[in-house]
């Protein structure tokens, strides 16, 4: 049957791979920090709040929570108070924010700019992934043009306001992309999560109330003040509005960063990225990294959104799309996702530091094709009594990709299992 | 033993970057937030993070040495020994796996004779497997002293092999102040020590590993500690080089004349 083409929205996107829009003047040409002189000049830090949650924007790194609640939450009559931007991005599969930092860093920065007013913050912060050498160093060349410009800085323009920003470089963690484990690598400490609540608005980074928010969240913000909250509440779902950046990977001809309205289906996520490869049949996708359960073909034409994925039984996530067809070994794959979340723990919690490191055995054991009689149902047995019972979601991550799989390809797992007479010597 | 080349140079060192560890501290509304850069600032100079700059940190920070290290050894990027010129990060996650990782890794391990977390005799390499690297669109990739490479195939492997040994690859090596030793990861040089396999983590316990049950007075443990170079048992200065026998039976000795 043939299909009619997506239609893309290039908004974040835009520009991206044809220009090269690191440097202030090419992106000030492209009409980049009027939005920021705009927002000074005109509006009000509860203007913005405002036209953040009438727009309708979720979180984009993973939780999908209303950012313009989520800044509600701060008490009023407590100050500092911080913004920090999140680009910790490793949650796998993902690399928007890998892209946007490298890209685009100063809408990036635009966006932070436009944050940090809209909660009243005098110093932001940006948690960037060790990993990311050149984009911290292309982010603090940003900054520097930026501050020569006399957008970050004291008396910012010459309209009073007073904001400054430091570049953070993570040292390899996973973990600290956790909002509070960021919080904690950010003062210096282990990256290990709090027990929340408290939650950052009231006590975050020092104590003091904090906003931690994703680079493509805050980047929004950008083109929302553009065209208006009408605009990007317009475009999407009921409860899912504007547009997402979908990183598609694995079994796809064109793998790549593709920026949809939320609500396009995961077909036609699929058919963006080229489709699979020839000969190949599709068996599932993961659509919100490696923390997330798979879908299947019966899932192929709903909507991807994060209503829609959570009723599939998964979630949408930070967006991070890994497809897989018929060539895949879904026991490999789990084994994959469990060691690497065995290898992320922060060890703070009994539970995900010991279950996650004997299911990594059980199932490194069930690639050698040397299982033994009972680990089918143990591993779903450990994996079901993990989720739950820890301080962060690192530990209930392990159990939905496992399980999905483990129950729509029950053989692929099984067939490993070999008696004891036959076990290997 | 005497001091290092660079144990001497510390100091010096030091003095050189004080200027910069100060401005990079008064970002930060509390001192300690600068942990995490000042490690990053010596390792660029050290090629790894020194007991001395660990205590240094310390000591401008206003900590103890111990949750300096408890800090820097929970990151991995953060190497507590030398390692090579050359840091080889293999993407090892799912969507590099599922598009042929699997292979470049293999070919990286016989290229160069090492396994995970090793690093090869001439210290020219390090090599490890790391967690995905937010780069699945141009899977396998890997990074190289931070700097990303991708769509990896073994002729891309051999040319970039080729070219640092040459020392004519487009990524600059990192620092390197001392020679390092077969691995810069605590947990591998137990590992090794143990005969490739250490007690809890893995098949069937040797009696002669580490803590193991074949390890009930703590000997091997111990040695393994003092001996091989654990960071904190050599501080500034002389290298400590400890019988390990004898200081169980120290301990023994003293015990029988308390009356234990």
């Amino acid at each position: 049957m043939k299909r009619l083409p997506v239609p893309v929205t290039k908004v974040l996107t835009a520009g991206i791979g044809e220009l090269d829009m690191r440097g202030i003047d090419a992106y000030r040409e492209r009409g980049g920090y009027r939005q920021w002189e705009r927002t000074l000049r005109e509006l009000q830090p509860v203007d913005v709040l405002k036209i953040a949650e009438a727009s309708g924007l979720r979180g984009r790194g993973g939780a999908g929570f209303p950012t313009g609640r989520k800044w509600s939450f701060l008490p009023s009559d407590k100050n500092p108070r911080y913004l920090v931007c999140n680009c910790d991005e490793a949650e796998p599969g993902t690399f928007k924010d890998h892209m946007l930092l490298e890209e685009t860093p100063h809408l990036v920065l635009e966006g932070m700019l436009i944050g940090a007013y809209g909660i009243a913050s005098h110093h932001a912060f940006i948690y960037i992934r060790g990993e990311f050498k050149r984009g911290y160093e292309i982010f603090c060349n940003a900054l520097e043009e930026a501050r020569k410009a006399g957008y970050v800085g004291n008396n910012i323009l010459g309209g009073g306001y007073d904001l400054e920003i430091t570049v953070h470089r993570g040292a390899g963690a996973y973990i600290c992309g956790e909002e509070t484990a960021l919080l904690n690598s950010l003062e210096g400490k282990r990256g290990e999560p709090r027990l929340k609540p408290p939650f950052p608005a009231v006590e975050g980074l020092y104590q003091k109330p904090t906003i931690v928010n994703n680079v493509e969240t805050l980047a929004y913000l950008v083109p929302i003040l553009e065209r208006g909250a009408q605009w990007f509440a317009s475009v999407g779902t009921e409860r899912s509005k504007g547009y997402k950046i979908v990183s598609v990977s694995g079994h796809v001809r064109k793998p790549g960063n593709y920026e949809v309205a939320l609500g396009t289906t995961v077909r036609e996520i699929i058919d963006l990225a080229g489709g699979l490869r020839p000969g190949r049949t599709f068996l599932a996708v993961q659509p919100g990294g490696g923390s997330s359960a798979c879908i299947f073909e019966e899932h192929l034409d709903w909507p991807y959104d994060y209503e829609s994925m959570t009723k599939a039984g998964s979630m949408l996530g930070s967006g991070a799309f890994v497809v897989f067809d018929d060539t895949s070994d879904f026991v490999k794959a789990a084994y994959n996702l469990v060691r690497f979340f065995a290898h992320e723990s922060c060890g703070q919690c009994t539970p995900c530091r010991e279950g996650g490191s004997w299911m990594e055995r059980v199932l490194e054991r069930l690639v050698q094709h040397r299982g033994i009689p009972g680990d089918y149902e143990m591993l779903l047995r450990i994996s079901g009594s993990i989720t739950g019972l820890n301080l962060c979601p690192l530990g209930d991550s392990i159990e939905p990709f496992l399980k999905s799989v483990m129950q729509r390809f029950p053989e692929q797992f099984k067939s490993r299992i070999v008696t004891e007479a036959a076990q290997p010597a | 033993m005497q001091m290092t080349e660079r144990e001497k140079k510390f100091g010096e060192l030091l003095e050189r970057l004080r200027p910069r560890c100060e401005e990079i501290i008064a970002q930060y509304e509390r001192k300690r937030s600068a942990l995490l850069p000042l490690m990053h600032l010596f390792q660029e100079h050290e090629g790894f993070v020194s007991s001395q700059a660990m205590y240094a940190a310390a000591e401008m920070l206003e900590l103890t040495p111990a949750e300096v290290e408890g800090v820097a050894s929970f990151y991995t990027l953060l190497y507590r020994r030398p390692v090579g010129k050359y840091m080889l990060q293999v993407c090892r996650g799912l969507a590099c796996t599922i598009n042929g990782g699997e292979n470049i890794m293999a070919y990286f391990r016989e290229k160069l004779g090492v396994a995970h977390l090793q690093t090869t005799d001439d210290g020219l390499f390090s090599y490890e497997e790391v967690e995905c690297l937010a780069a699945c669109d141009r899977a396998t990739c890997m990074e190289v002293n931070l700097e990303f490479v991708y769509d990896l195939t073994p002729q891309k492997v051999d040319a970039m092999l080729d070219a640092m040994r040459a020392g004519t690859y487009a990524v600059a090596p990192m620092a390197q102040t001392e020679k390092p030793e077969r691995t810069w990861s605590i947990a591998q040089d137990l590992d090794i020590a143990a005969g490739g396999k250490s007690a809890g983590a893995r098949g069937v316990p040797k009696p002669d590993n580490a803590g193991g049950v074949g390890d009930a007075s703590g000997i091997i443990m111990l040695d393994n500690i003092i001996n091989r170079n654990v960071p904190f048992f050599r501080q500034t200065g002389e290298r400590a080089v400890v019988d390990s026998r004898a200081v169980v039976e120290t301990i023994d000795e003293e015990a029988a004349r308390a009356g234990h």
